[in-house]
This record gives C-alpha cells, structure tokens and sequence, in this order.
C-alpha cells in the first residue's frame, strides 16, 4: 500500500520543527508529526489523511530519555521507545502501571519502534474512522457512524457526538499516576496535566487532545507520589496475544494501616479519553477494601455509563475490572511485582 | 507373465514399514523456515509489471462513470483494463471494476487512486435480518421470488409434529455460526509470465497445478492447456480457496495481453477479505426428542445458509446421529456480499456446531452424561472407540458433572472449568486422475514426479517416503519432483482426496519401478526377481543377506538404460469415511466473560497414516483454526454502510500464542483399514462444539451463536442469573 506523496522535513531542532508545522491546520490534516510512526505511516498507507509535509521529530536530538530522581520523579523524553519504558527499571520498581500499559501495547515490533509521544497522541481506532471510504463525524461527516451502527468496542461513557474511545494504554496509566506533559509551540513551553490534555467530542469532535497544529508533546513527567510505587494497569483485550483494550483501569493507591489513604482511578477503552472518576476514589480513600466496599466504589466508577445497543456488557465487565485493580494491590502487604494481570 | 505382475499392490504389513507410519520430519522444513523456500508471492522476473485491482467500496452500486485516463497516462503505467459493465452491476464491497499494472507496486496503486470512478449507490442488504425483510431489494432479480431461495425438504411435517410431541423431552434452539475467513497466509495471486508468441509460465498460490492451464490458456488466448506451464513450487495456504486461476490470475492475464510483460498480481489483505471467498454462515432453527431412556427419536430443523452470493454449504442434519424420524428443510439466503467458497470441511462444520450444541443440551436435560449420550445415539462403533480414546486423555471424569456446579479458581476466584465434546464425520476418499512417473538412472539417482501440489499437508515428504521405503533406501537418497504442470496429472486438493487419489498412483508407480529394477538386477545376481529384496541401502537376495549389490552398485547395471515405471490410480489402496472426535477443556472468567481453551484433544482415524508427524500437525493447525471460529472470527457486516467493517488483521481475529492451549492429537491407531484415507478437513469438524460444549459445561450458559464472545457469555450469564 504506498502513500500519497509528501515532502519530508528533517528537522535540527524543536524550534525548526515547530516552524514547520502549519499553524492554521485546524484539523492536523496537512502538516503532520513524524515519531515512531506507528500510528501516522499505517493513517497514511490507508489514505486516512494525506498530508503534505512530515516533520520528523527523530532527527532532533536529546528528545528520547528516562530519568528518574526521587525528588522530583520521572522525566520521559516524548520520543522514548515503549519497549524501553516497559524494560526500565525504575519505571517498574516506582511506576509499575506504565510499565504495564506500554508492556501491553501491540507487538513486540510495535513497541520497539512506538513513542511515548506518539502513543498518547495516536488517533482513533473505531472501524468506521479507519475506513478510507467512509466519512464519519471525526473526518468532518455529519454523524458519528459507531452511534447506530457496528458499535461493540465503542464508548459508554463521555460519548457524544462522537464514540469513539481513546485507544492509548499510557495515557490510561499516566493519568492514574497523574503525570504532567510538556507542550512545545510557537509562543513556547507550556506544561498541562495530563487531565487537561484529552477533550471529549462535545468540546472538539475532530481532535483528542488540546495540542495546537504548531505544537508537540516533548516531555511526560511524573511526580514519585507514594501512591505511584503501588499501581497497576489492567488490560482486557478480547485476543489476549495482541489486541486493543476492550476495557481497562489503571490504580494507583497508597495502603496504610490496611485502610485506602490515597487512591487514584482511571479508566481505559471506555471513553473518547481517559476516565478518571474521583467520586469512586472518594468512596475508597480512608477505608478497608472490602468485597462491599469494592463493590460500592465499582458501582460508583460507571455511574452514568450510557451504553450503546452492542456495548452493554462493558459496564459490568469494567465493573469486575476496577473491582480486581484495587484487590490486587491491596491483597498484599508490599507492591506486587510487576506482572501483565491479562495474561495471568 | 511373471508372478511379481500378478501379485496385486498393497501397503503390506504395518510392522513391516520403515518409514510410512512413522514420525517423519517434513522435507522441505528448512526451505520453509529460512526462508530460501519461494513462493509466487517472492517470484520477481525481469521486466515484471505489478498489476492491482480496484474494487467496489460499496455493496451494490453501479458505475455510471469510469475514466481511466489519467491513470493510463501516469508514466510507468503499462496496461489498464476495466472490469465493470452494466450487466454485471456491482453486486458486493470487492467486486473488481478496473485494475492496473505498472512497474511498481507504489505506481500501480497510484494509478488505481487515478481512476475516477462515479458510482451509483443502489439498495443493498448485508445482514440475514435485512435480507428476509418483507421489503429488501433483491440481490437478484427474481420477480419477486425475494432472498430466501428453498433448496428442498424432507419428510413429512405433520407426522414428525405428531412424534415429536409424543417424546419424553424436546429441546429447541436458533443456532448460527458466522461469514468466516480463510486468512491464507499467502495470499490470492499468480505472476503470468506472457509476452506475446504460443507460450506462457504461470506462478500460482494455488491447490491445483493442473487445475491452472486450461484456465490460463483460455485467458490468453492460446492454443491448448499445454501452452501453458503452471508452477507451484511452494504455496502458502488455500483451505479449499484456491482453485484454477481466480480472480487475480484472470485479471492479471489480461493486463499481461495489454502489456505483454510478466505480471505479478496479488491480492491485499484487504482485497483477500473482500474478494477472495469465505466460509458460509448458517442461521438453524432446531428441535430435537427423545424418549426418557435416551434415545433420540426426533428432529425437525430449518436450515438456512449464509453464503452472500452464493449458495453457502450446511451438511444434513442430524448430521452423524442416529434419529429416525426426520423433518428437515434447507434454504440459502443471498445477501450483497463476496460468495463463499469451499473451507475446510464445507457445511460440516456448521452441522457438527449446530447438532453437537443440542445434542449436548439433551443429555443435559436428560441428565445423561454427554458422552454416554453419544454413544446411545451414534451407531458407528469407530465413534465410541474415539470417545472412550478422548475421555482417558483429557480426564474426562474431572468435569462438573452438572453444568456450572464447580468451584471457583484463578488469580481472582472468578473463573469455572469445564469440558464438552463433539463429533464429526467426512469421506476423504480419492479417484482415478494422478499419473505418477518414478526413474532410476544408473548413476543411482531415482525421482519420482507428479504435477500435485503441497498446500502445508507434507505430500512432498509422504512421495520421497514411499519411494524411499520401496527400495529400501533413506529419503535423503531419493529426489521428489512436484508443482509442474509439465508433470503427470494429478488431482485438486480439495475435499480431502489428494491423498487417496495420489499415493495409491505413487505405490504403483513406484513397485513397478521396484519389479522393472528387480528383472534387470536379477540376473547380476543369479535369480529370479521375485527372490530379491531392497533393504538398508542393499539388494539382496532373500534369505541370503551376504549374496547382495549395493544400490549404487546394481544401478549400474541400468548403464545407457533407465527404467521409468507409471503408476496410476488403485481403489484398493485407498478408502473412504473418516470418524473424529474433540475434546476441550476451557476456563471461564465468570467477571470479564473471557474464554480460555487449556486444553484440547483430537482423536482421527485415517486409515494407514503415511507420515505421523504430518497428520499430527495436521490436528494442531485444526484445533486452532476451530478456536479461532469458536471464539473470534467473524465477518462483520455494517447494515447501514454495507461494508464489512472489519478487513483487516487488525480488526479480524486470529488466535495468536496466548490463545493456543496443550494441544494433544491422537492418532486413531484402533483404526486397521490398510488403506490411505485424506484427513486434513475432518481435523476442524468437532472443534467449535466441543468448546462450546464446554463454556456450558463450565457456566452452565448455552452460547449458541459462533463466536463466543466476551459479551456474549456476559449476557448469558447475565440471564441465566435471572432465571
């Protein structure tokens, strides 16, 4: 499958890069940034966007890194492969549920070649979107085609007027561990939480996230929260050997005297982004979890879950999914060791 | 006449192989995994074009314009040709409307993108639901004959209503089993290699060298089949897909008339989804009886199968089960989707799903155990033999004993286990066609050829083995020619016959070798032929192991001689009817509704195995097409945008290494029939049953519609909670 053509920039640094970027491409259309390409080359082969230029970000230096400093915590370079964030040992010793979520993510292949960056960044996987012939809501249509139509993997939570889900398993992770991103542009630096970063369709149908046409994601810092060594990302894939998150939850909780002092609850696969539900944290911190408690703060998380006719089953399943997060890392008196819980 | 003629062919006895029966490892096993092994897919030639077809993004259309211009103006583009006319219509998502060749593979998809085409959009129905719709257009036009087309009905209803209702119990039920795809790993293709003049070679992913020539000759207007050389040296799956020259090979043809250079044209992936065939479907509605004592009395069932365009494929129920009063009823229902082709075990594995599933579920109401309830109403003895054989393996006696009633395991005490078992039956037999022709030069050199083809089944490896163990030599000494049309005939593989048809022409071919050999060494060593035998690398006189010639040595005597032996088809040799079994333990996530398969055991008759290991391969790869079916592969029709929204080995699931179980495949050695009988489809038949038949086991929820999906056991049990 070849592409269309494009120029290919090579830029020596991120000030070039951004001034190679088209500030009034509203919808990223004809300027696009190149990291692992994971994402961008297959849009690309399928004729889902055709841009005029690519900008690629490898051939900026000092932009792939992990640092970790217990003061001030962990610094990941946009540009940093998956499959080292998932080897690094620091990451799972402090930050388990990233190590996991970019453990899980596609193939081996993927994850050697896949950025952080480009993970939190990729678009949509909805079949309908993917389809070169189709023109759905996210492409400029008049109508999300998931809405009444083949919808199984589509969200039932945040959706409207689009339904798709975000399909990154870092951003999931990240926003549990509640990480901050570093944002590059025309009129500098700017750093937003990660909950600031993703925008439901009500706010934007077009683009997942905040990020102007002439900005890039340089850095994902993550601060050494107590809460942050106790984490974990649970995956639910249909094909367990590769796929996509059916559902998913990230926890990040701090354990003290066998109650719940902290917590952090993030969902995954359910959503246009990340979905974080701070009134099932609040029925969780300052108690033991038990089996009512779990339930109690389950019931909580999907609370205004709107299903679509084929994706019912996502509220209970995501149900047993938050439920199994917070008992597998309350069960035991230290850490559990890192482990992909899908595939137990 | 000597008395070597008279002495009719066999297999001889099965202590006395060396090496048919045994654990043999595949010949071409290094080609393959270094990759030195060539397929069509890594044929290039010289001034080779690369052809690609633009196909129908809508599932009925027509086209009112299509300029290809710009394309035939890009330089590089060598030859256009246009698909599409009005009488055709565009009648399914893939239907070819104009296609390209161009000396690369990106320039030929460029040109595609130049085309300009204006469709029409008309009506269309992609779903059984829409396709019964009082009001559907009409996939085709029969004057308001509608979608639904009988195909005919047995026995008589009001009577079987009347015993039905006599029964002790009945179960009822609406099955269905989904579109699904081959996912050959090569795809659909062929480079033509024709440039003008009488001759042309073909390369072909294909599972008939001879069924390629007559095809290709037509195509491009030659003289006979003979002006046509067919090859295929290695082929990378077919699984009943490919047969003759197809789609790629007839558009390629064309453009290789236009161009009259070599055209490589292989489908994509995507083309391969949407144009290159499936499994049919099936929607069944079914009722069974019984009386209290377990027998089977009854069965009334409608059957309707879903092959898009074409007529689908559903064996007859009740399928192997001993009922003896009947009322069934077929019909296939078109829809506006790429026909289905013939898959491995057509219409079996349907019947086995959809039988097995209530059979299953009588025992249960019964309170029989399910597999004593199966031997109560299956006649053939081979099958209680088969059960018995799986039960040991598998532990059978494990199982819940009621459905559902078994204690929770796994990391979250979430999880149930459970076993099901099912059955399934095929014929495998062959026919006269293959002419196989076995040389010995005198330099010691001895080949046998044949224009088969090996589509993975390891026909290669079971050729040298039979030569080789006719002259008692290892298989590194003798040399296998196969996938040339320039060789003798031989049969499609398809239904399982290449092996019965074949190597009963190959033992010919080569015993005959062995007696023409035996009368010219005969009088090297003073007697007579029939006093000779080949052994360990020797010649030698029977009974007198020290008065022998080694190979090489008695070859000599060939000098400017050779022989050439010709063997043909022997019923004798062969035989028909094939009896398996599955067996399958999964864990159930009663929480996330996942399915895992830990377990899986096959147990296949097939008369004389030729080579063990390959029929145990042949096993693994069923079981794990059958979970693939049982619990992830599924066309997905969008009703409203007609298109299929899943063609793509992203979005269609495959089982992957997370998704594969122990798998245990038991070679039926009860099975003492000295004939060769083909077994690669029957493999898959039981598969799909026997885990559905244990997610009940495990859950006590009936899934009865392929494939058993995480939200379907959510649901399931979801209702099962309520009742």
């Amino acid at each position: 499958m070849s592409m269309k053509s494009f120029e290919l920039r090579n830029p020596k640094s991120l000030g070039e890069a951004i001034s190679l970027l088209d500030s009034n491409d509203k919808f990223h259309e004809r300027t696009k940034i190149l990291a692992g390409g994971q994402d961008l080359l297959t849009e690309m082969k399928e004729h889902i966007i055709e841009p005029e230029v690519v900008v690629n970000l490898k051939s900026i230096p000092g932009l792939n890194y992990i640092k970790f400093d217990p003061k001030t915590g962990l610094k990941i370079g946009a540009l940093t492969h998956l499959a080292d964030i998932a080897a690094d040992k620091n990451v799972r010793q402090f930050f388990p549920a990233l190590a996991i979520a970019a453990e899980s993510v596609g193939s081996a292949q993927i994850r050697n070649m896949g950025t952080i960056g480009g993970n939190l960044c990729q678009r949509p996987r909805c079949w309908y979107y993917r389809n070169e012939h189709l023109v759905c809501l996210k492409k400029g249509g008049k109508n999300c085609l998931a809405a009444s139509g083949e919808n199984k993997y589509n969200a039932i939570l945040g959706g409207g007027p689009s339904f798709i889900v975000h399909p990154s398993d870092t951003a999931t992770a990240l926003s549990a561990l509640g990480a901050t991103l570093t944002i590059s542009g025309a009129k500098g630096t700017r750093t937003v939480p990660i909950s600031k970063f993703f925008v439901l369709p009500r706010d934007n149908p077009r683009n997942e996230n905040i990020l102007l046409p002439n900005e890039v994601v340089t850095e994902i810092s993550i601060p050494n929260a107590p809460r942050n060594a106790r984490s974990v990302y649970f995956k639910f894939r249909e094909q367990v050997s590769m796929d996509w998150a059916m559902s998913a939850v990230a926890v990040a909780l701090e354990l003290s005297g066998g109650k719940v002092t902290d917590c952090r609850i993030v969902l995954g696969g359910v959503a246009p982004t990340p979905w974080h539900v701070p009134d099932a944290e609040a029925l969780l911190k300052g108690k033991a979890p038990t089996a009512e408690v779990l339930q109690q703060v389950a019931e909580k998380a999907l609370e205004g879950a709107i299903p679509l006719n084929q994706n019912g089953y996502k509220v209970g399943l995501t149900k047993a999914l938050v439920r199994r997060a917070v008992r597998y890392l309350t069960e035991t008196a230290t850490p559990p060791p890192y482990r992909d819980v899908n595939r137990m | 006449m000597s008395q070597a003629e008279t002495k009719k062919t066999t297999w001889g006895p099965r202590e006395e192989h060396t090496l048919i029966n045994h654990h043999l490892r595949r010949l071409d096993a290094p080609e393959k995994v270094t990759g030195r092994a060539k397929y069509t897919h890594d044929v290039h030639l010289p001034g080779m074009l690369y052809g690609r077809v633009l196909t129908s993004p809508h599932a009925s259309a027509k086209v009112t314009n299509l300029d290809t211009s710009a394309a035939e103006a890009m330089p590089g583009v060598k030859a256009v040709v246009k698909l599409y006319s009005d009488e055709k219509g565009l009648k399914y998502e893939g239907d070819p409307v104009a296609a390209v060749a161009a000396t690369s593979p990106e320039l030929a998809d460029d040109a595609l993108r130049a085309i300009k085409v204006t469709y029409e959009k008309l009506p269309h129905v992609v779903t059984p639901k829409d396709a019964l719709r009082k009001d559907a257009p009409e996939v085709y036009k029969g004057g308001g004959k509608g979608n639904l087309r009988q195909s005919g009905s047995r026995g008589d209803l009001d009577e079987i209503k009347g015993i039905m209702a006599k029964c002790d119990v009945r179960v009822e039920g609406e099955y269905s089993t989904p579109i699904m795809h081959h996912v050959c790993l090569e795809t659909h293709g062929v480079v033509v290699d024709y440039r003008g003049g009488d001759t042309a070679t073909v390369w072909a992913s294909t599972q008939g060298t001879h069924s390629v020539p007559e095809d290709a000759q037509k195509a491009l207007g030659l003289k006979n089949r003979n002006a046509v050389t067919v090859l295929v040296d290695y082929m990378g799956g077919g699984f009943g897909s490919k047969f003759g020259l197809m789609l790629p090979g007839e558009i390629a043809c064309k453009l290789s008339l236009i161009a009259k250079a070599p055209i490589k044209m292989m489908f994509t992936r995507h083309d391969e989804f949407v144009a290159a065939g499936n499994r049919s479907g099936c929607s069944v509605k079914l009722k069974l009886g019984a009386n209290k004592d377990g027998k089977l009395v009854a069965m009334q069932s409608e059957v309707v199968r879903l092959g898009g365009l074409e007529q689908g494929a559903f064996a007859g129920l009740p399928y192997v089960y001993n009922v003896e009063n009947v009322y069934s009823t077929a019909a296939a229902l078109h829809t506006h989707q790429d026909g289905s082709v013939a898959m491995r075990a057509p219409g079996h594995v349907q019947a086995s799903f959809v039988m097995e599933a209530a059979v299953d579920e009588m025992a249960a109401k019964l309170n029989i155990d399910p597999l004593e309830f199966r031997k109560m109403n299956l006649k053939d003895t081979a099958y209680h033999r088969q059960l018995d054989k799986g039960a040991e393996v598998i532990g059978w006696n494990r199982r819940p004993k009621k459905a559902g009633e078994t204690p929770l395991v796994g990391a979250f005490k979430s999880c149930k286990r459970g076993m099901g078992c099912a059955v399934g039956t095929w014929g495998g037999g062959g026919y006269a066609s293959c002419v196989v022709d076995t040389f010995i030069h005198s330099d010691g050199s001895i080949a046998t050829q044949v224009g088969t083809q090996d589509l993975g089944t390891g026909t290669r490896t079971y050729i040298a083995a039979i030569l080789a163990e006719e002259f008692g030599l290892p298989m590194s000494a003798v040399e296998v020619r196969i996938g040339s049309s320039k060789y003798g005939m031989s049969v499609p593989s398809g239904g399982s016959t290449t092996t019965a048809s074949l190597a009963p022409a190959v033992k010919e071919s080569t015993t005959l070798a062995k007696r023409l050999f035996f009368e010219k060494v005969a009088p090297m060593l003073g007697v007579k032929p029939e006093n000779l035998t080949a052994k360990g690398g020797k010649i030698f006189v029977q009974g007198q192991p020290d008065k022998s010639l080694t190979w090489k040595q008695a070859c000599k005597v060939l000098g400017r001689d050779n022989i050439a032996a010709q063997g043909k088809w022997n019923a004798e040799l062969q035989g028909d009817g094939l009896h398996g079994v599955h067996f399958a333990e999964v864990e159930v996530d009663t929480e996330t509704g996942a399915v895992q398969v830990i377990k899986m055991v096959g147990v296949q008759d097939c008369g004389l195995p030729l080579n063990r290991t390959a029929v145990e391969s042949q096993m693994n790869g069923a079981m794990i097409q059958a979970i693939g079916y049982a619990l992830l592969e599924t066309n997905i029709p969008d009703p409203v945008t007609g298109n299929m929204v899943n063609a793509n080995m992203d979005d269609y699931k495959v089982p992957q290494a997370f998704e594969i179980p122990e798998m245990i495949p038991v070679i039926d050695d009860g099975d003492t029939r000295n004939v060769v009988i083909g077994m690669a489809e029957p493999a898959i038949i039981p598969g799909a049953g026997a885990i559905a038949n244990a997610v009940f086991n495990a859950t006590g929820v009936r899934i009865k519609s392929l494939p058993i999906t995480p939200d379907k056991i959510l649901r399931g049990l979801e209702r099962l909670k309520r009742s």
